[in-house]
């Protein structure tokens, strides 16, 4: 295999853990379609070396043929991001419409739960 | 015919629940029709049992699983069966009259009488624990049948929590003893007992589920709170029949258990210490139900004893019977007492003989047997086990005697609200048919003290299936040291009565300590929350994210490995891509303009396109190039209504240390286990099947497109739902935006 | 995209549209041995109707889906679940199964149950893509 794509899923990891750990909802989506581009790249890395597209030609399939298994993976993987991203993207925008910031603010019940005493029942 | 025994009683619970109303006065003899069947076909069945020929049933219910529900009727369970359908349809009979809407109760009544049925009969350890749950949730429902009340509420909880923690301990210990035994089935495990450290820890994990249930110190609070319930249902499951359960399984399982030091040890100790305890707290009550309740647990102390010795485990049935009958006759008389007078306490209650007379006669006879008086079906067990108990252990025979003081001092108590002069009058007579009910079973304690021959048997039959000898129950003894002892404490009792033991004052220390419990848990969940769930995502997530890293992370570093021809890259042209990729990815942590953020995102997508079709997945690089683009599409429509710039919250969840080093840490450690990952390969990539079998079973040569509509086409089903969802959620959201905005 | 009736946008859409439209079908049914796929064409199609609602605006997804996105959802899940049900006729649910016919026109084809799957896969993609610039754009979507 080859190490280039280990290490650019590593990097696009370590940036789309950077993004999520913030609290704009915007950068929270860019950071998740970086994680999404690295486990697709992992998913491909675990196939192994590059090979030719795996097409079954009129004598059976290539033997240089790219491990397909993966591939469906990424792919069905690929459209559900777009689902995902499409949906945190009509998170942010409510979120802007309703509070005029699209900032993931603490849960208020959380807060209050974790200020109130023990004793302290509701 | 077994089990259709237990589900004729929860079909009649359901056909309550759902018709009773309409039923009207149908609806009585349909809750009678289930006890009276299961009674006359136990009995149809006696003369084999006794015989010593059990009757087994199985019904397969997971056959793959070699799963079946296994049933069995040998003596113990045909001693409890019986006790569950006579017993049972006395205290329906007198729930009749007793509840002003009585149907309801009724059917919670059958759902109880067709668990504890199934508990009787199940030769299966799991199914024994299905129906052992079963009477527990049962019995919550009955305590907290009246819902309004707070305290039946929390004495419904106290029940509830006890007892299905003791259940869950024992259920453990049944899994263990099952696998040392080799079958669940208790007939199988009885016949060829296991042994070894093993079992003792099973049976140590079962006596969590035997003390529980049938409420011996220190769990014994929650009988006593469980007064909260419908008189019916206290006579039915917390005299005569749940609170056995535990005493039950006892008896069955004892051809492994009797031999077991710590089984032994601590079913000694514990039931003479509730006998103890139990007797002492009757005294104190002045509450009749809450007498009855603490002599039940010391009644249950002394049978757990019994249950405990090989030689004591026939007696032990016998006053499991003894025990049923009068303590169950008198709950009735209380819940009469209770509906004529409008009070339980002893001092507002005097002279009932009088107003009373029926009733009295009842409690009399009753009286009679818990306390052990000759010619009743109590004195013949208690003497039997005297009579055992001195052979075998003289020292445990004094402890018993000395709560048969105990329980002789607090029958005096109870019996002395039918002489003196009178207090509160009654204002009602109870009708016949309550007390005619409860005159059946305190008549049977008198007739089988007589004649206590079918009482032998069924003991006798019960101690044989638990693998002990079947002792002799004359009505009258003769004089042995047992007679002594037995007329010794009847007098000491008498005499006891007379003390002048104080009323309790605040709550029993059993349920403070619940309640101290409970408290303690429910503070520490509190504290605990408030520390783990602070209501910040970002935090939380900064957590999940560092335990990955930490905890495989941990093991990654001490096995981390390189795999096999490892190249640095395929290409050039994919290092190039690939740098462009990460240079635009490193771009972005930077970028808060969010134009400028989405044409990076862009590249970044564009460059996987492109290392997808340089490793050979044209259908990949397709699919990431039109979503890229689509994706851009979206954004610029969600962009006309963020603003331009990224918001910059006053503060941050995670500093930005923290972030930078998590991230590191994240990526380094993705690297790292997709590289050792990919060294760790032992198989050869179940692709290569797909290879070949794409034409011939697919059909098709494009095998990515075979392998996402034929292999797994069941994943992609799903995932084309997961799409279809993910965007009807999109239309709502952004419904809700254009809902407000038109306002 | 305040201008929605630019009349040269218009004829550009009204050109450029149907031929994407017959590259997604290509692409939808050559996927089975060839490059593409349900995803892939309903993703194509999905650009068409991107395409159309960026230069013509608000309505211009519904003139050529002629249904609402959701009913394409709805349709392509329950395609897929018949293509999948007719695998009971042979093994099992979602077992594959092909016919060959001989058209008129186009000669011997093999009919795959795993292309009317795709088929399913199709429409709830290009349904998504429908939906989701439908609804982002602010425009009404009556069932």
């Amino acid at each position: 295999m080859t190490l280039l794509l280990p290490v650019l899923a590593g990097v696009l990891f370590a940036g789309g853990t950077y993004l999520v750990l913030t609290r704009a909802l915007a950068r929270i989506l860019v950071g998740l379609a970086l994680l999404a581009h690295g486990a697709n790249l992992l998913l491909l890395s675990a196939g192994g070396r590059a090979g030719a597209p795996a097409f079954i030609g009129e004598a059976g399939a290539p033997e240089t043929a790219a491990d397909p298994l993966p591939q469906a993976l990424a792919l069905t993987a690929i459209v559900i991001t777009f689902a995902v991203t499409a949906f945190l993207a009509a998170l942010a925008a409510r979120a802007h419409h309703l509070t005029g910031s699209d900032a993931v603010e603490d849960d208020v019940e959380d807060r209050r739960v974790a200020r109130s005493t023990p004793e302290g029942t509701s | 015919m077994i089990p259709s025994l237990a589900l004729s009683f929860f079909a009649a619970a359901a056909l309550l629940a759902g018709f009773g109303r309409r039923l009207r006065r149908t609806a009585v003899w349909l809750a009678l029709a289930p006890s009276v069947a299961a009674a006359a076909t136990l009995l149809a069945h006696a003369p084999r049992v006794l015989d010593g020929e059990p009757v087994r049933e199985s019904i397969s219910w997971v056959p793959s699983l070699g799963v079946s529900l296994e049933f069995s009727l040998d003596g113990a369970a045909l001693a409890m069966g019986l006790v569950v359908s006579l017993v049972g349809a006395a205290i329906l009979a007198y729930t009749v009259w007793y509840q002003r809407d009585p149907i309801p109760l009724l059917g919670r009544l059958n759902l109880f009488a067709g668990a504890m049925f199934g508990l009787t009969v199940s030769d299966n350890l799991f199914g024994l624990f299905v129906f052992w749950e079963l009477t527990t949730i049962v019995s919550y429902s009955l305590i907290a049948y009246d819902d309004r009340s707070p305290d039946a509420r929390k004495a419904g909880v106290h029940a509830l929590f006890v007892t299905a923690l003791g259940g869950l301990v024992m259920l453990v210990g049944f899994v263990v003893l099952g696998t040392e035994a080799g079958t669940y089935r208790i007939s199988e495990i009885a016949a060829a007992p296991p042994s070894g450290p093993a079992v003792t820890a099973a049976l140590a994990l079962v006596l969590a589920g035997v003390l529980t249930k049938s409420a011996q110190v220190p769990f014994h609070g929650w009988l006593p709170a469980a007064m909260a319930a419908p008189t019916p249902a206290s006579a039915f499951l917390h005299a005569a029949t749940m609170v056995k359960a535990g005493v039950f399984l006892a008896i069955r399982l004892a051809p492994v258990a009797m031999g077991n030091d710590v089984w032994q040890g601590v079913l000694l100790t514990a039931g003479i210490a509730t006998m103890a305890v139990g007797g002492w707290a009757a005294l104190r009550e002045r509450d009749l139900k809450r007498i009855l309740a603490y002599g039940t647990v010391a009644q249950l102390g002394l049978l757990t004893v019994l249950a405990a010795s090989e030689a004591t485990v026939a007696a032990s049935v016998a006053l499991l019977l003894a025990h049923a009958g009068f303590k169950a006759a008198l709950f009735m008389v209380v819940g009469s007492i209770d509906k004529a007078t409008g009070t339980r306490d002893i001092r507002e209650l005097g002279g009932l003989r009088r107003t009373l007379p029926g009733t009295w006669v009842v409690a009399v006879a009753a009286a009679a047997s818990m306390a052990g008086i000759p010619l009743t079906l109590g004195f013949v067990a208690k003497e039997a086990a005297l009579d055992a108990l001195l052979a075998a252990s003289p020292a445990i025979a004094a402890a018993v005697a000395a709560g048969a003081v105990l329980t002789v001092a607090y029958t005096t108590r109870i019996l002395g609200v039918f002489w003196g002069p009178e207090r509160t009058a009654p204002s009602s007579s109870p009708a016949p048919g309550m007390t005619a009910a409860a005159a059946l079973l305190a008549a049977a304690g008198v007739a089988f003290g007589i004649a206590p021959g079918p009482v032998e048997a069924l003991s006798g039959s019960a101690a044989r299936a638990a693998g002990a000898a079947a002792v002799a129950l004359p009505a009258w003894p003769g004089p042995k040291p047992a007679l002594w002892l037995s007329l010794g404490s009847l007098a000491a009792g008498w005499l006891a009565a007379l003390l002048p033991i104080g009323p309790r004052r605040g709550t029993a220390a059993a349920s403070a300590a619940f309640d101290a419990t409970v408290d303690g848990v429910l503070g520490f969940a509190r504290r605990a929350t408030a520390v783990l769930q602070n209501g910040s995502l970002p935090v939380y997530l900064a957590v999940i994210l560092a335990t990955v890293v930490a905890v495989p992370g941990a093991a990654l570093v001490t096995a981390a490995a390189s795999p096999a021809g490892l190249v640095p890259a395929e290409s050039w042209l994919q290092a190039a891509v690939g740098a462009a990729a990460a240079a635009a990815a490193v771009g972005l942590l930077a970028l808060r303009n969010r134009l400028g953020a989405i044409l990076l995102l862009g590249v970044v997508g564009y460059g996987m396109a492109g290392l997808f079709a340089l490793q050979g997945a044209p259908d990949l690089a397709l699919t990431q190039v039109l979503v890229e683009t689509v994706t851009l599409v979206v954004f610029a429509l969600v962009l006309g209504r963020l603003p331009e710039r990224f918001d910059r919250p006053a503060r941050p969840a995670v500093g930005a240390p923290i972030r930078v080093a998590l991230a590191l840490a994240v990526g380094v450690f993705v690297t790292g286990a997709m590289l050792s990952a990919a060294a760790g390969r032992a198989d050869a990539p179940v692709s290569e099947a797909y290879l070949e079998r794409s034409l011939d079973e697919g059909y098709g040569r494009n095998v990515v497109n075979v392998i996402l509509t034929d292999f797994r086409a069941l994943d992609t089903f799903g995932e084309i739902a997961v799409v279809a969802t993910a965007a009807i959620g999109v239309a709502g959201l952004a419904a809700g935006i254009r809902g407000r905005s038109e306002r | 995209m305040s201008a929605p009736s630019l009349p040269i946008r218009r004829r550009s859409t009204a050109l450029l549209v149907p031929p994407i439209l017959v590259v997604a079908a290509y692409l939808l049914f050559a996927g089975h041995n060839r490059p593409g796929g349900g995803f892939v064409g309903g993703l194509v199609a999905g650009l068409a109707l991107a395409l159309a609602h960026a230069s013509d605006g608000p309505g211009a997804v519904r003139r050529i889906t002629r249904v609402a996105p959701t009913t394409l959802l709805g349709a392509g899940l329950v395609i897929a679940g018949i293509a999948g049900a007719g695998g009971w006729l042979g093994g099992g649910f979602l077992d594959g199964g092909a016919v060959e016919l001989t058209l008129p026109v186009f000669g011997t084809v093999k009919a795959a149950s795993a292309t009317l799957f795709d088929t399913g896969v199709f429409a709830v993609v290009a349904g998504m893509v429908g939906l989701v610039l439908e609804s982002l754009s602010g425009e009404e979507t009556p069932s």
